[in-house]
């Protein structure tokens, strides 16, 4: 499953490559990013910062237009010292690897741990993707290093727990498919089987068509909600960061969405020729008559920008 | 593509991370976001990185919070331990001080005040003139001295209630039947009974005066002994009691029988025997009386922590260590003739804590000891 950045078909939008970033900030930029102690010269950081310009559109929409002001504010807004660390990682220079593995070596052990919650696998995942940073691997005959994909936009820190907690998921996820079908208990999750119209129950039938379509209305952020909580266990301590608000925040838009989407519900029964009443029995279903897959409603309920672009 | 499946194409570390660090600009934010809404892998990646986030900001945080020491600065360690040390220092010193102190006990008689000037013994008083002394009232030193006394007051009531026993034995005599002749040996006996000698009945026959006399000077002496003033006026109004009875016994001597005399010879001596019990040591003195070495009686006595000093009659003084069982003769130091000894006050009146005697001679003159034995002039 390979990964693909957010801009790379946003990139292809762009018909005409960024303007040439203007002399005096490209020297003040070289001179905060200390990119002349890796030996990166002004115009090889100048080919970087338009790299990472181009891949983003200047982190505005797809085929935007930006101006000089917003270039400013984008290049302004990047994680320069990361960013030449990295590519100066990525080129081999001796004193940046140094620099990163006195700076990096530990905390991406113990993020390394902490994500595997063992120290032996931990250490395990950290010193192989060690041996990826270091451009260990080739491909097509070149030595490909992941530092490379790193393109200054969070810190370099969180992109490497970011990398590490993706070669978990992948490896594990890729080690449970190779277990025995004979084995359930370890939690491989069959496919859905998809709810056929000759169900007897008809109201139920309803019940799930109104269930579809009542998700399928909600927002990315509800739905995010609702799986992460629901699907997923996590708390409300957990979800709040990454919505940036704080936990009764959560707490409160989790009661929200819950009583909007029953009641969207009952809509949608309605409006599939129940009555009121009728409806509102329906509701009060044992929720294990009903044969519904919410993971996979979830996940199909709407096709994202992402998809769409990585489909284009 | 297939849509019902997993989602082939993910956004890459580098997205997901901005996502977390709120570092990515809105268009790209809803879209990582619409992808996390359907996407189980994507939602815990950013899970376990975002739990890995908060694992290293918590031991960051512990090892900023954990102290470092310098090298040599180790008694910076002990900087906690010092103060509770030093209570507990403190602490064990304020018990072995307290404990030494309880270790050697003051009498409670060390709080006698000296004996003050309207209850000093005479040599040999008059009948009438201790009638006087012992119906003028207290000295204020005295009052006070007597008031924190609270053996002696405790023995009041007693007291009144022997002088009630006495006036009905008196009058029990005055009862028809009872004759004269009678009546004066029981004043006899009452004589007999103060004095703590053993005479005939008949050595005191028609001697009436001398009998209440002899009670007087024994209050007196009683009462200057303890420095009670306070008690005087309860003891002579006894003793005037005393002499009224006696007077009215008299006049009804006549009718009084020797029956009666029997009777009344007991009580009148059980009356004075507890009457000599006002308090804890002088009466212990009193009720088992050991006399000077010079066989003299004593005219003066203080009492102070384990020592008591006496002054008898010669102006000679006498120091006992064991309240008044064994005496020892004190070396004259000072001029004159020694008519007083009392033990030092403090400011509140009471007997100093240290102890000490003042003694007094007949000229004014004070000497001052520490011990009862060495005199220093003040």
């Amino acid at each position: 499953m390979p990964s693909q950045p957010v801009e790379a078909s946003a990139a292809a939008g762009i018909s005409a490559p960024p303007d040439a970033i203007h002399r005096s900030l490209l020297d003040e930029l070289w001179r905060e990013s200390g990119a002349a102690s890796y030996g990166l010269e002004r115009e090889q950081f100048r080919e970087i910062l338009e790299r990472v310009a181009t891949a983003q559109n200047f982190g505005l929409a797809l085929g935007a237009a930006s101006t000089r002001r917003q270039q400013e504010d984008f290049f302004r807004g990047l994680r320069l010292i990361d960013l030449v660390l990295a590519r100066a990682c990525a080129n081999g220079h001796p004193g940046a690897w140094e620099h990163f593995l006195a700076v990096y070596r530990q905390p991406l052990t113990r993020a390394a741990i902490a994500i595997t919650g063992s120290e032996t696998l931990g250490r395990e995942l950290a010193d192989q993707l060690y041996a990826e940073l270091y451009g260990l691997t080739a491909r097509d005959g070149v030595r490909r290093c992941p530092l490379d994909s790193y393109r200054g936009k969070g810190s370099l820190m969180g992109w490497l727990r970011t990398t590490l907690a993706q070669r978990h998921v992948d490896h594990h996820r890729r080690t449970r498919r190779e277990l025995p079908l004979d084995d359930p208990a370890d939690g491989y999750d069959p496919p859905a089987a998809i709810p056929k119209p000759e169900t007897p129950f008809t109201d139920l039938l309803l019940m799930g068509r109104a269930i579809e379509e009542a998700l399928r209305q909600l927002a990315a952020e509800e739905r995010f909600l609702l799986a992460a909580y629901y699907l997923d266990g996590r708390t409300l301590l957990e979800i709040a960061p990454l919505l940036h608000v704080h936990e009764a925040t959560v707490s409160r838009k989790l009661r929200r969405v819950t009583s909007g989407l029953r009641k969207r519900i009952a809509r949608n029964l309605q409006g599939l020729g129940l009555s009121k009443p009728a409806a509102q029995e329906a509701l009060g279903a044992d929720p294990r008559d009903l044969n519904l897959n919410l993971k996979k409603i979830l996940q199909i309920s709407s096709l994202d920008a992402f998809q769409e672009k990585a489909t284009l | 593509m297939n849509t019902t499946s997993q989602l082939d194409l993910h956004p890459d570390a580098e997205s997901l991370n901005a996502f977390a660090e709120q570092a990515l600009a809105a268009p790209e934010r809803e879209q990582v976001l619409v992808h996390l809404a359907r996407c189980s892998r994507c939602r815990q990646v950013i899970f376990l990185a975002q739990q890995a986030a908060a694992d290293a900001e918590t031991s960051a945080q512990v090892a900023a919070a954990r102290p470092t020491t310098q090298p040599g600065m180790w008694f910076l360690n002990w900087r906690f331990a010092w103060v509770p040390a030093a209570a507990l220092a403190a602490a064990l010193a304020l018990v072995v001080t307290l404990h030494l102190r309880h270790a050697a006990p003051v009498p409670e008689m060390a709080k006698l005040t000296p004996l003050s000037e309207s209850a000093a013994p005479t040599p040999v008083p008059q009948a009438k003139e201790s009638i006087e002394t012992a119906h003028k009232p207290a000295s204020p030193l005295a009052a006070k001295s007597i008031a924190g006394n609270v053996d002696f007051a405790a023995h009041r009531k007693p007291q009144e209630n022997l002088a009630q026993e006495f006036a009905s034995s008196a009058a029990l005599s005055a009862e028809p039947g009872a004759n004269a002749g009678y009546s004066e040996s029981s004043h006899a006996a009452t004589s007999l009974s103060v004095e703590s000698a053993p005479q005939p009945v008949s050595a005191a026959h028609f001697q009436p005066e001398p009998a209440v006399a002899a009670v007087q000077m024994d209050q007196q002496q009683f009462s200057g002994t303890l420095s009670a003033g306070a008690a005087a006026p309860q003891l002579s109004q006894k003793s005037m009691q005393a002499e009224v009875y006696t007077a009215h016994a008299r006049r009804q001597a006549p009718s009084a029988g020797p029956h009666m005399m029997q009777q009344s010879a007991p009580a009148a001596s059980f009356d004075l025997a507890t009457q000599q019990q006002p308090t804890g040591l002088s009466a212990s003195r009193k009720a088992n009386p050991s006399k000077l070495p010079s066989g003299r009686a004593a005219v003066s006595t203080a009492i102070a922590r384990n020592l008591m000093l006496e002054i008898d009659l010669d102006g000679a003084l006498f120091l006992s260590g064991d309240f008044g069982r064994h005496w020892e003769p004190v070396v004259r130091q000072w001029t004159g003739r020694a008519i007083e000894v009392r033990a030092k006050t403090g400011l509140n009146g009471n007997a100093a804590p240290a102890g000490g005697f003042e003694l007094k001679n007949d000229a004014g003159s004070t000497w001052a000891s520490a011990d009862g034995k060495t005199w220093t002039a003040q």
